[in-house]
């Protein structure tokens, strides 16, 4: 008897809600990256999460038990491997991911992705559209993660521990800072600008980005730029003495010719996570090693 | 014998009959020699396996008495000069490089050109009528400013036969003209001269010897008025014809509309 | 008149040398530079006499060899419109190239390496698909072949693509866009060595292109050994542009657009045609990568690009100025 009461009054509330304009109780609405609007009736409980960073983030929040699918370059927390892989987050695979049945699904923002946007919303699906490359986008997409799964104080946590993190880990500025090539691709020279993640963290490890005076997020550099520049250190995606160094054009550079390379290889360097904090730390450490 | 075929036969892979069957003819200093015959007789066959492009199925194609096959191409380009039916001007050059390309032969590909090959192609542009168009580009000739200058291009080889196919093909009465003087003119200054054409009437008035052929064989053979005859040609061609006489003795053709009578 | 051309063509080549060697990613003043080249010790020298003169020195190579192979496949298929890669070599190089990567790097020499294998392997099987009985080398088979077997490469190299991981293999492409990031007098000499006995045999080749112009028949009856002429063709273009591929990715338009310039310029006749388009194209080759390192620097465009930028206006003005 009381709970149609309450069922009754729900309805009534709705019904005003409705006629009114205003959000009834209960449902979410807000707007994403793209400037789309998402609107949804209750927390998400089937959530495919088509970019790494969002992956890990939800599960970071507790909602990793509402995952029903993930890009096959999800790789953390370990926990991810059970869930359904999909295939790739850019022009993802439709017909996958419906497969799954999915209320909620998440997108990376890019031109490709818009068309993928439109198709699922024109089937029903909602869908949410976030730019995760730096920094400063782990705040507003983390509250929104939070909030389309009902955890919004899991969400608050988390953003305070990261933000923890990176503080204490953030170097205080030495006297000398080492200057960093990173090198993402040797031929040709591929490095990273100002408006990468990788360059924020490593100024924020205590190094200088070699290329930061570019404001994109990559570039093609020539040797002769690096060479004149002279970086301290060569940032490598590879561990050990790379190939490129035994190339001739290469022995220009003093870091190169003196074999000062550094190595990191967690995915917390690719892209912004709660393990920010953690990456800074164990950069700021090799800095200062290969220093010495 | 300058050039000589004998029973020469050439049959390509897979066809029921030969294109060229048992054609014997020859030519040689002073002599110029006619081909005659409709499409598809066998002419250009029967150049092109004189001239050592194809291969023979039975018979001898000889040019100086040896055996074609046997010649080098840079040594045969030295003794037959040969103007084939069509040839690429896609990047055209000017007359008198043009014509220098016909000294290949003697100079090979890396020698240097000498007073004796400029002399040689003065000559040959002087013989030719086409001295006067020496500096301009080839494309920019008429039909039959451009026949005489490859023409000239055949003489600047020095050779000691010059052999045409279809010279005078899209080519207007005054050129058609020009072109058949200028080879009668050199043959009768010591060239020999073959030649293959669709102009019934020049080569009857031009040529010493004439021979027709049909579906590869020879179906006549000898001087103009021997192989002109009425009902040879009526037959070959497939189309009733009237031969008369002009004055200069050679026999013409004139073909006979629906209903007229011989 | 020749001896002026020769003289002009000589001062073209020396303002567009001593301009690559004086500009770069990197501002270094003139008398430093002079310095550089004759032994100096500061450290833009090594810049200068490491990096800036034999990057100059392998474009320059490299550009006038794309520039006589394409003027010798065009009269090898009498059709203007042929350029280096007409035989299928960008494609196969292509798939050496994303193969290479794709499979995990192959050390630093990996990519040219498979480039050049590629490329190889491609040419070999244009020559088999031209084959057609008795004949060989039929221009008009070959243009085919080599768009089949560059459509196939493609298709394959897409495939590979697709199926691997995508930020390995957009590097790849970048590659594959052309530059010289990677001169040095060691890649110079390996260049060298594969390069100067073809360009030397083809530069030589003046007369027997002419010939071959003019149409099959026509030049065997002038006494050309047309076969001989066609595989030397084949061979040398062969050689010279996967050198090329393999030295610096797959730069397109230079071995187009200058022939025709050239013979706009200077007429058609291979004999003297060669060598303008050899200096000709070596100079543009060096321009457009000078321009690669200097416009957006310290960022460097790929030189593909950059002569495709020029080439592109370049030769929609000589169509329009050959149609008028």
């Amino acid at each position: 008897m009381r709970r149609a009461t309450l069922l009754a009054l729900q309805l009534l509330i709705g019904a005003l809600a409705c006629r009114t304009g205003a959000t009834p109780a209960g449902s979410i609405r807000l707007v994403d990256d793209a400037g789309d609007t998402v609107a949804i009736t209750r927390p998400a409980r089937r959530v495919v999460s088509l970019v790494p960073a969002t992956t890990e983030l939800l599960f970071a929040i507790g909602a990793g038990p509402v995952l029903v699918g993930r890009t096959t370059w999800c790789d953390y927390p370990a926990a991810a491997a059970a869930v359904p892989d999909l295939g790739n987050g850019i022009g993802p695979n439709i017909e996958a991911v419906l497969g799954q049945h999915p209320d909620l699904v998440v997108l990376y923002r890019s031109a490709q992705n818009a068309a993928a946007a439109e198709q699922l919303r024109a089937l029903g699906i909602p869908t949410v559209t976030l730019t995760v490359d730096r920094l400063a986008d782990l705040d507003h997409v983390t509250t929104i993660l939070g909030r389309l799964t009902g955890r919004e104080h899991a969400a608050d946590s988390v953003i305070l521990a990261t933000h923890r993190g990176i503080d204490s880990a953030t170097a205080t500025p030495a006297p000398v800072r080492p200057t960093v090539l990173v090198l993402v691709w040797d031929q040709p020279p591929m490095t990273v600008g100002a408006g990468s993640f990788l360059s924020e963290l490593l100024e924020r490890a205590g190094g200088r980005n070699l290329f930061g005076d570019l404001p994109s997020s990559s570039a093609q550099v020539s040797v002769e730029a690096v060479a004149s520049r002279n970086p301290d250190l060569i940032l490598t995606a590879a561990d050990g003495m790379p190939a490129f160094a035994t190339r001739p054009e290469w022995q220009v550079v003093r870091a190169v010719r003196e074999h000062r390379f550094l190595h990191v290889s967690s995915s917390a360097f690719n892209r912004p996570s709660p393990r920010a904090g953690e990456a800074i730390r164990i950069l700021a450490e090799k800095l200062r090693e290969a220093s010495r | 014998m300058i050039l000589e075929a004998r029973d020469l036969t050439v049959r390509y892979g897979g066809s029921s009959r030969p294109a060229v069957d048992g054609v014997t003819l020859s030519t040689d200093g002073g002599r110029l020699v006619a081909i005659v015959g409709p499409n598809g007789s066998g002419k250009t066959t029967l150049l092109r396996a004189m001239l050592g492009l194809l291969p023979l199925s039975s018979g001898s194609a000889n040019v100086q008495g040896r055996p074609v096959a046997q010649w080098p191409r840079a040594e045969l380009a030295k003794v037959i000069g040969v103007v084939p039916q069509t040839e690429e001007r896609v990047f055209p050059l000017r007359v008198r490089e043009s014509v220098m390309l016909g000294r290949y032969a003697r100079l090979g590909a890396l020698g240097r050109e000498s007073t004796v090959d400029r002399q040689a192609v003065d000559e040959a542009m002087t013989r030719s009528d086409v001295l006067q168009f020496a500096d301009r580009r080839v494309d920019t000739l008429s039909g039959g400013e451009w026949q005489r200058v490859r023409v000239a291009r055949a003489l600047a080889q020095e050779p000691a036969a010059l052999v045409l196919d279809e010279p005078t093909a899209s080519l207007d009465v005054r050129h058609e003209m020009e072109v058949f003087e200028l080879i009668r003119h050199l043959v009768t200054g010591g060239l020999a001269g073959l030649i293959v054409t669709h102009h019934l009437n020049l080569a009857a008035r031009y040529a010493d010897r004439m021979i027709m052929l049909e579906e590869g064989r020879v179906a006549a053979d000898g001087t103009p008025t021997e192989v002109l005859r009425q009902d040879v040609v009526a037959r070959v061609f497939g189309w009733p014809v009237a031969v008369t006489t002009w004055c200069d003795g050679s026999p013409q053709v004139v073909p006979l509309r629906p209903g007229e009578a011989r | 008149m020749s001896g002026l051309r020769g003289v002009l063509l000589l001062g073209i080549s020396a303002v567009v040398l001593v301009v690559g060697i004086g500009a770069g990613a990197t501002s270094i003043p003139p008398a430093e530079v002079w310095s550089g080249l004759l032994h100096g010790s500061a450290p833009s020298s090594a810049i200068v006499r490491e990096l800036r003169l034999p990057r100059v020195l392998l474009a320059f190579m490299v550009g006038g060899s794309l520039g006589i192979s394409g003027t010798a496949l065009q009269a090898l298929v009498r059709n203007p419109l042929a350029d280096p890669y007409l035989l299928g070599i960008s494609g196969g190089a292509g798939l050496g190239a994303v193969l290479v990567i794709a499979s995990g790097g192959g050390g630093a020499w990996g990519v040219p390496l498979a480039a050049f294998a590629g490329a190889l392997l491609a040419l070999a099987l244009v020559y088999r698909l031209s084959i057609v009985g008795e004949r060989r080398l039929d221009p008009r088979v070959l243009l085919l072949a080599g768009v089949v077997v560059g459509a196939f490469s493609g298709a394959l190299m897409s495939a590979i693509i697709v199926l691997s991981d995508v930020a390995q293999l957009r590097n790849a492409f970048l590659w594959l866009l052309g530059g010289f990031g990677g001169a040095s007098w060691k890649t110079l000499d390996i260049f060298l060595a594969y390069a100067a006995l073809p360009a030397g045999i083809l530069l030589l080749s003046g007369r027997a292109l002419d010939l071959l112009a003019l149409g099959e028949e026509p030049a065997q009856y002038l006494g050309a050994n047309i076969e001989r002429t066609k595989r030397v063709v084949y061979l040398t273009t062969g050689l010279l542009t996967a050198a090329g591929v393999a030295s610096c990715g797959i730069i397109g338009f230079v071995g187009l657009v200058v022939p025709h310039a050239a013979r706009r310029l200077w007429g058609p006749l291979h004999r003297t045609l060669l060598p303008v388009v050899f200096v000709l194209s070596g100079c543009f080759l060096v321009l457009a990568d000078t321009v690669a390192r200097t416009v957006v620097r310290p960022v460097e465009l790929p030189v593909g690009v950059v002569t495709a930028l020029i080439g592109v206006p370049l030769f929609a003005l000589l169509l329009r100025r050959s149609l008028a």
